[in-house]
C-alpha cells in the first residue's frame, strides 16, 4: 500500500492511508491531548481536544476521527488550537462540581492532568455543576455522574470490549449522561461488574469502591490474575505493602488488553482479610498454636521421613495446587519423586478434566497446545459445547461475544440451558443433559451423508477415515433425535453452519467433568478431523481451564502419570532421562491420584499427606467422606494462604503468601507462560510457597537447593523442552509445542492421527426417587469452590444466595415460588437453597450454583473417578425436590 | 386510554413487522408512538430482542427524541408557542390562562387523558401570532376566550369524526 506523506508542526511524516491524523502523530512521538481517545476503542471524537488546524484551509478538525489526507500540513498548537482546547476545559470544568480534594480519582484524573498542561486555573466562567444522584448501594462501584464529561469511554468500552450493554446515553444536551435501561441501578441491570468502565472513565464520575483506602494508591505494579485459566494481566495498587486496587493493564498483546471480569477487579480483597495465615501453626494438644518456621519444618520434615521408614514411600502422598506456580509445581513434584520416591502427586485441577485433555494431548502427541484467544476473532466457526463462559471465563466470554456481535462469526451454542452467549448465537441447540456425544456423532453422520468433509486434510494427516464413516453409516438420526430431544431439522440447520467451514471448539466443564466426558472428546476430535479443524489459528479446541496454573501445572509434571513437560511416566526413554537428570529412580508405576489419595486413605493404607493450596474438604465431592479420611491420617500438612476447613484439620499448617505477595510463572489457557513479580508484601511471616519448599528440602536433606526463583526457572527452562522461553525476557512467551503428528510438523514427517470408533450411546438410566437432574454450575462471582472469592469482603456485601434455577413448570408442579426454600437431595448429600424461577429452564432440569454456602453443592456428588466408564461424573446428579 | 390486551397485541404487531431490522428502530418507534401515543417503558427489551439492540440503547434513541414518550400522552396534545413573534403578541397570557384552564403544568397530562400541555419554542407560524396546536392542528390569532372555545371542543369530540 502507497504511504500517505503529510507534514504536521512541520515535519514529513509519512503513514498508511486510513490512519488517523491522531496516530499518525502520537507514531511520531508528537503530543496532542485527548479524554475520549482509547487505542482499543473505536474513535468517536466525542470531546474534541485533539482538535489540528489544517494550515492551508485553516480547518479545525478532530485528528481522532479525521484520515491523514496526501499533503496535509497540520498544526498542532496553533494559537487558535490552544485557545480552542482551553476553552473546552474550561467549558467542561464549568459543568464540573468542584470536588477534586475529596475525589477518589485524585492525581489520576485525566481532566485534571488537560487542564494543568494546558495551563488553565480559574476558569472564568459561571459554575454550572450538574449534581445527578451519587450511587454508591452495589459493593463495586461507585458512580457520580456529575463528574461526568461525557467521553462516553465507559459506553463503548460496554458495547465494543464486553458487550454486554448495560449502559448507552440517556437524553440529550445538558442532561444526557450514561444510564441503564429504566434507569436502574447498576445491580438491577446486566452489568457484570467487569469494571471496564471504571478503569476507563478519565474523571472521578466512575470509580471503584474501596471501604480501606481511598485516593491514588502509592505504588502500581504489574502482575497477573490469579483466579480463572485466562491469565489476565493487571495492574495492582498498593498502599503500605498491601493491595487496594486491581486494573487491568490496558496493554497491547495481552490477552485481556483493557478488560476484566468482577473477580480479577474487585475480589482481590480477599488477600488482606483477617483469616490470613500468618505464621506456621502446629497441633499440640488437639489445638493449633503458634511455631517458629523452624520448630515447624523440622517437625514436617522429621514425620515424613520416619513415615517413610516405617511404612515405605507409597504411603505418603503430595497434593499441589493448580493456582500455585510454575516453579513451586516443578519444585513440589521433585521433592515428592526424588525427595521422597514416589508418584504420589497429584493436584486440584483433576476435577476440571484433566483425564480428557490429557486424552487429546495424546491422540495429538501435544500439538495443538497453543490455542491464543486471539483466534477466536479469525475463527470461520465458533462451537461452543458445555462451556459458559461468560460466567465461567469472562474474558474468553468477551471475545466470543465480539467475535459474533462485531464480525459476524457464526457461532453454535450447545447447552442445556440458555446461557447468556444465546443470543449473540446463530444456532443454539437445547439438548438434553449428558446427550452431547450422540449429538455430535448425529452431526458428523450429517455431514458425511452430505459429504461435507476435508479429503485432503483427512488424506494427508489423518488414518482410520473409512472404520469411521462406517461407525457413521450406521447411525440411526432418528435415535439421535430422540436421544438428544432435538428436532432432525435441527441438527440438519447446525450442519448447514457447520458444512465447509474450520470449527473452533470452545469447551468447559460441562464436558470435562461430564459422566460421558470421554467419550464425547472422542466424538469431538472425530468431527475435527473431519472437518479439518486442527493445526492453525483460529480452529482446534480451546479448553476453559478453572484455574490460573492449571496447564502450568500439568505441563510441570504435579500429575501421577507425568513427568515435567507432559511425558509420560510409563515411556522408558522419557522416564531414563529424568533419572539422569535427577540421579534418581523413579518407579514406571503411576502414583495415586486425589480421589485415591482420599480413598486409600479411607482404608488406612496412606499415613501423610501434604497438601499445598487446595482446600479438599470445599472442592471435592462427599466432604464428609473426605473429612473422615483426612482423619484417619497419621499426618496432614496444609501449606496455604488462608485458614480454611482443611486447615482446621490439619496437623501443621504452614502460612504461604499470596501470588500477588511473591513472583512466579503461570501458564494460561492459551498456553500462554506469563512471569510476573511480587507486587505486595506477604503478611506477618507467611512466605512464598517455593522457599517453604526449599526450606522443607533442607530438613529431609534434598540434594538440591534454590536460593531464587530465577535459579528454579533456569532448571525448568533447560530441562522442559516446552517452557524453553521462561524466564528469557520480559516479553510474553509460549509453551513450544513439539508433536510427532504430521499435522503440526513442518516437514511433512510424522504420524498420522487416528480416528477414533463411533460409540453409541447407553440409555440414560432413571434413577427412581430422584425425578429430577440437577447441574452444577459456576457464576462469575465465585472462582471454583469460592475459597478465595467467598472472602472478598465486596462479593459477601452483594449478597448473592446461589439460588437454584428452577423451570417454570416444575414450579408450577410443586407450587414453587420466586424466593421459596427447596431441600435439594441426592443419593449423596442434601443442601437446602432458596429458588428462583427460570421461564425458559426445560422442565426437570434445575441449575445448583457452585461456591455458595461454603461450596454445599458439591455434597450432591459421589466422589467418583472422572474419565472412567462407571463415573457419573462431577456435573449433573438426580436429585429429589422437597419445598420447605 | 386503550386497554392494555388491545395495546399488547398491536405492540407485538408492529414489533413482527419490523423484526430483525436493526436499522428500522426509529420508524417502529415512530408506529409504536403513533399507535398507542406513548412506547410502553416494558416494550423496551421486547424491541431490543427483536431489533439485536441493547434494551438501554433503545431507550437512548426514546428518550433522546422530543416526538417519543415513555408516558402515556393524552388523546389531545396541546402545544402552545413561545415564541419571539407569539411573546409580542401575548403569548404569555395565553399560557397562563391555558395553565389555569386545563389545571396542568408544561408537560403534564389530565387524569382523564384527554389532554396533554406542552410547549414549543417556535411553531413556525408567526402571521397568526398567538398560536398553537392541537396534535396536528394550527389555531392562530389566539384570545383568552377563543382558546376557551378549542378546549370545549375537544372536549368532546373524538378525533376520528373531526378529521377534516
Amino acid at each position: 500500500m502507497e504511504e500517505i506523506s503529510l507534514t504536521i508542526n512541520g515535519r514529513n511524516i509519512s503513514c498508511l492511508p486510513g490512519t488517523s491524523i491522531l496516530h499518525a502523530a502520537l507514531e511520531n512521538s508528537i503530543k496532542i491531548p485527548t479524554l475520549c481517545h482509547h487505542p482499543h476503542l473505536e474513535p468517536i471524537g466525542a470531546c474534541r481536544l485533539c482538535v489540528v488546524e489544517d494550515e492551508k484551509s485553516g480547518r479545525i478538525m478532530a485528528s481522532c476521527v479525521t484520515p491523514v489526507a496526501s499533503n496535509m500540513a497540520i498544526k498542532t498548537d496553533s494559537p487558535t488550537i490552544k485557545q480552542h482546547r482551553r476553552n473546552i476545559i474550561r467549558l467542561m470544568m464549568a459543568n464540573h462540581p468542584e470536588s477534586c480534594i475529596v475525589c477518589s480519582q485524585g492525581n489520576r484524573c485525566q481532566l485534571r492532568q488537560v487542564a494543568a498542561e494546558l495551563g488553565v486555573g480559574e476558569i472564568g466562567l459561571y459554575p454550572m455543576p450538574h449534581y445527578t444522584g451519587l450511587e454508591e448501594a452495589n459493593p463495586f462501584i461507585i458512580r457520580d455522574l456529575s463528574k461526568c464529561i461525557l467521553c462516553g469511554k465507559c459506553i463503548r468500552a460496554d458495547h465494543e470490549l464486553v458487550v454486554v450493554g448495560a449502559i448507552d446515553y440517556n437524553l440529550r444536551g445538558f442532561k444526557s449522561r450514561p444510564a441503564t435501561v429504566h434507569e436502574m441501578p447498576l445491580e438491577k441491570s446486566s452489568c457484570t461488574f467487569c469494571g471496564t468502565c471504571v478503569s476507563m472513565c478519565p474523571t472521578g464520575a466512575l470509580t471503584a469502591k474501596n471501604p480501606r483506602y481511598v485516593g491514588s494508591p502509592q505504588k502500581e505494579l504489574s502482575t497477573i490474575c490469579g483466579f480463572c485459566g485466562v491469565g489476565c494481566s493487571l495492574v495492582m495498587g498498593s498502599v503500605d505493602g498491601q493491595i487496594v486496587e486491581a486494573n487491568p493493564s490496558h496493554q497491547e498483546g495481552t490477552v485481556n488488553r483493557s478488560t476484566l471480569c468482577v473477580r480479577g477487579h474487585f475480589t482481590h480483597d480477599f488477600l488482606n482479610v483477617p483469616e490470613r495465615l500468618t505464621t506456621p501453626l502446629i497441633r499440640r494438644d488437639g489445638e493449633l498454636s503458634p511455631s517458629t518456621w523452624d520448630e515447624a519444618l523440622e517437625f514436617v520434615g522429621k514425620r515424613l521421613i520416619s513415615i517413610k521408614r516405617k511404612y515405605g514411600p507409597q504411603r505418603l502422598a503430595f497434593l499441589g495446587s493448580s493456582k500455585c506456580t510454575i516453579e513451586e509445581n516443578y519444585l513440589f513434584q521433585k521433592i515428592a519423586r526424588v525427595g521422597f520416591g514416589t508418584n504420589n502427586v497429584d493436584n486440584g485441577s483433576y476435577g476440571s478434566g484433566r483425564l480428557i485433555v490429557n486424552l487429546v494431548d495424546e491422540r495429538l502427541d501435544g500439538g495443538g497446545h497453543v490455542t491464543p484467544l486471539a483466534g477466536l476473532e479469525q475463527a470461520e466457526l465458533v462451537f461452543v459445547i458445555g462451556a459458559n463462559p461468560t460466567q465461567s471465563a469472562p474474558v474468553v466470554g468477551y471475545y466470543l461475544k465480539r467475535a459474533s456481535r462485531i464480525k459476524g462469526t457464526p457461532l453454535i451454542v450447545v447447552d442445556p440451558r440458555e446461557i447468556e452467549l444465546v443470543p449473540f448465537s446463530s444456532l443454539w441447540l437445547p439438548l438434553s443433559p449428558h446427550s452431547d456425544c450422540e449429538l455430535i456423532n448425529g452431526l458428523a453422520a450429517i455431514l458425511h451423508t452430505r459429504k461435507s468433509y476435508d479429503l485432503d486434510f483427512i488424506s494427508r494427516f489423518t488414518e482410520g477415515f473409512d472404520l469411521y464413516c462406517g461407525g457413521l453409516s450406521s447411525l440411526d438420526l432418528e435415535g439421535v433425535s430422540r436421544g438428544t430431544g432435538l428436532q432432525v431439522e435441527l441438527m440438519e440447520e447446525a450442519a448447514n453452519l457447520i458444512q465447509g467451514k474450520k470449527i473452533a471448539f470452545v469447551i468447559g466443564h460441562g464436558i470435562l467433568q461430564q459422566r460421558y466426558g470421554t467419550l464425547t472428546m472422542d466424538a469431538l476430535l472425530n468431527l475435527a478431523l473431519m472437518t479439518g479443524s486442527l493445526g492453525g489459528e483460529g480452529k482446534g479446541f480451546y479448553f476453559l481451564a478453572r484455574e490460573n496454573n492449571q496447564v502450568g501445572t500439568w505441563d510441570m509434571g504435579a500429575v501421577p502419570d507425568y513427568l515435567p513437560g507432559r511425558q509420560p511416566l510409563r515411556n522408558d526413554m522419557m522416564r531414563k532421562h529424568w533419572e539422569q537428570a535427577w540421579e534418581v529412580k523413579l518407579s514406571p508405576d503411576p502414583g495415586l491420584n486425589i480421589i485415591r489419595m482420599i480413598e486409600e486413605a479411607e482404608k488406612g493404607n496412606l499415613k501423610a499427606l501434604y497438601i499445598m493450596g487446595e482446600n479438599p474438604l470445599r472442592s471435592l465431592p462427599q466432604p464428609e467422606r473426605v473429612r473422615k479420611a483426612l482423619r484417619n491420617l497419621d499426618l496432614l500438612v496444609l501449606q496455604d494462604i488462608l485458614a480454611t476447613e482443611t486447615t482446621q484439620i490439619a496437623d501443621v499448617v504452614l502460612a504461604a503468601a499470596a501470588f500477588s505477595e511473591r513472583g512466579g510463572t503461570f501458564t494460561n489457557l492459551e498456553g500462554r507462560i506469563q512471569s510476573f513479580e511480587q507486587v505486595a508484601s506477604p503478611p506477618g511471616d507467611a512466605k512464598p510457597d517455593w522457599e517453604i519448599l526449599d526450606l522443607l528440602s533442607g530438613k529431609i536433606g534434598f540434594p538440591r537447593r534454590y536460593s531464587s526463583l530465577q535459579e528454579i526457572r533456569a532448571e525448568i527452562s533447560q530441562m522442559v523442552p516446552m517452557y524453553a522461553g521462561l524466564g528469557l525476557s520480559k516479553e510474553e512467551s509460549w509453551v513450544k509445542e513439539v508433536s510427532a503428528m504430521r499435522l503440526f510438523r513442518r516437514d511433512g514427517e510424522g504420524n498420522p492421527i487416528h480416528f477414533s470408533p463411533v460409540i453409541p450411546a447407553e440409555g440414560e438410566t432413571y434413577d427412581e426417587g430422584y425425578p429430577f437432574r440437577g447441574i452444577l454450575g459456576s457464576l462469575r462471582c465465585h472462582l471454583g469452590s469460592g475459597t478465595r472469592t467467598g472472602h472478598s469482603a465486596r462479593m459477601r456485601d452483594f449478597g448473592l444466595k446461589g439460588e437454584v434455577e428452577i423451570s417454570a413448570q416444575d414450579g408450577a408442579r410443586l407450587n414453587l415460588n420466586e424466593g421459596d426454600q427447596v431441600r435439594i437431595s441426592s443419593r449423596f448429600g442434601s443442601i437446602v437453597r432458596g429458588v428462583t424461577v427460570k421461564k425458559d429452564l426445560r422442565s426437570r432440569l434445575i441449575f445448583i450454583p457452585m461456591a455458595f454456602h461454603n461450596n454445599d453443592a458439591i455434597q450432591l456428588i459421589q466422589l467418583s473417578h472422572l474419565g472412567q466408564a462407571d463415573s457419573l461424573g462431577w456435573k449433573a446428579c438426580h436429585v429429589k425436590l422437597e419445598k420447605l | 386510554m386503550k386497554s392494555g390486551e388491545t395495546e399488547w397485541a398491536q405492540l407485538e404487531a408492529i414489533i413482527d413487522k419490523y423484526r430483525g431490522k436493526t436499522w428500522a428502530l426509529i420508524a417502529l418507534l415512530q408506529e409504536v408512538q403513533a399507535a398507542l401515543s406513548y412506547i410502553p417503558p416494558e416494550s423496551i427489551e421486547y424491541i431490543a430482542d427483536a431489533l439485536k439492540l441493547f434494551p438501554c440503547h433503545v431507550q437512548g434513541v426514546i428518550n433522546f427524541y422530543a416526538g417519543f414518550s415513555l408516558k402515556p400522552k393524552g388523546k389531545y396534545v396541546l402545544k402552545v408557542c413561545r415564541g419571539t413573534a407569539c411573546h409580542v403578541k401575548g403569548g404569555r397570557g395565553i399560557l397562563r390562562f391555558m395553565k389555569k384552564e386545563l389545571g396542568l403544568n408544561e408537560g403534564e397530562t389530565t387524569p382523564d387523558y384527554q389532554f396533554t400541555f406542552e410547549t414549543a419554542a417556535c411553531l413556525g407560524a408567526c402571521a397568526l401570532a398567538p398560536t398553537m396546536m392541537v396534535n396536528r392542528t394550527y389555531f392562530g390569532k389566539l384570545t383568552p376566550p377563543k382558546v376557551t372555545n378549542i378546549l370545549a371542543e375537544y372536549s368532546e369530540r373524538d378525533e376520528k369524526n373531526y378529521e377534516s
